[in-house]
């Protein structure tokens, strides 16, 4: 039986009775939160076989024990225990997923493509070569190189943020502070050259 | 070389400059998502609209919150559905 969500942290955090439980208890739930972010992702991985993927399991499994025995003191209780330890497992699992699907990729990260949106389908290409030229001229003009880099990577080049966090040795969190004051500078280029109205943004109901 | 992908002239206009406010960081985001997911499984309002914002900018942090709102429904024994659906609009 698991411990109540207010025991868990003083089992985990005192070496009395039940501290060595709580333990193997706490490292099943991340074995099992791993376990479910791979399957979610499995798609994508390339063919690595059985063997690397379950060293893949128990290395996200143990790093994302080091990381909740680390931050119990951070622990709430504004959600159950166990999810609350979930989602170490489950950011462990899909940064070692996204680090194994990219590993024999290039990430390009010396050179702006001449055409920022060589990705467009051509019919678009045709009818938005004013919006595209507009596009081209703002990611040029309005960004630093860094921005520009980090915005074509992500956006264009679809890189997972882990992965060009790895490539740039930065973290996630300074890449999305970057795309985020990126896109804000890119709009209002292109509000000011008249091609956006007001910002973009949707609304969980 | 990288994954090649095709989008639409105003696909790309909108992830290049969209607006996620107010704003949230990734860690913030990690902080805070265990609490949301009950929070959409629970069906109740949504009260951190930086976080919604964030997920809707970040496909990272949205795929990883998914992932732990179907595993907290499933041992909660719950429908994901009407949760998934409102996460979906993100």
């Amino acid at each position: 039986m698991a411990p109540c969500d207010t025991d868990w942290v003083v089992l985990l955090s005192t070496t009395g009775p039940g501290h060595e439980a709580a333990l193997a208890k706490l490292h099943g739930l991340l074995l099992k939160a791993v376990r479910h972010q791979v399957l979610q992702m499995y798609g994508r991985l390339p063919t690595i076989g059985v063997v690397r993927v379950d060293e893949l399991i128990n290395q996200a499994a143990d790093e994302a024990m080091v990381a909740v025995l680390g931050k119990l003191s951070t622990f709430q209780g504004r959600s159950k225990f166990s999810t609350w330890a979930y989602k170490f497992g489950i950011l462990y699992a899909a940064v070692e997923v996204r680090r194994s699907m990219w590993r024999h990729w290039d990430v390009d990260l010396a050179s702006v493509p001449e055409q920022p949106g060589h990705g467009l389908v051509p019919e678009e290409e045709a009818e938005g070569a004013e919006l595209s030229v507009a596009i081209r001229e703002g990611l040029e003009k309005a960004l630093t190189p860094h921005q520009r880099r980090v915005l074509i990577a992500l956006l264009i080049d679809d890189v997972p943020i882990d992965v060009l966090a790895d490539r740039l040795g930065t973290s996630r969190n300074a890449l999305y502070k970057t795309l985020h004051d990126a896109r804000g500078r890119l709009r209002r280029y292109l509000t000011q050259a008249g091609f956006l109205g007001e910002p973009t943004s949707r609304v969980i109901p | 070389m990288t994954p090649a992908r095709r989008v639409t002239t105003q696909e790309l206009l909108g992830r290049l400059t969209f607006s996620a406010e107010p704003w949230m960081s990734c860690d913030e985001c990690f902080e805070a998502v265990d609490g949301y997911v009950e929070m959409l499984l629970a069906e109740a309002p949504d009260s951190i609209p930086g976080l919604r914002a964030h997920l809707a900018a970040c496909s990272a942090c949205l795929e990883e919150c998914r992932s732990l709102l179907l595993l907290a429904a499933a041992d909660a024994g719950v429908d994901p559905g009407r949760a998934l659906e409102r996460l979906g609009n993100a």
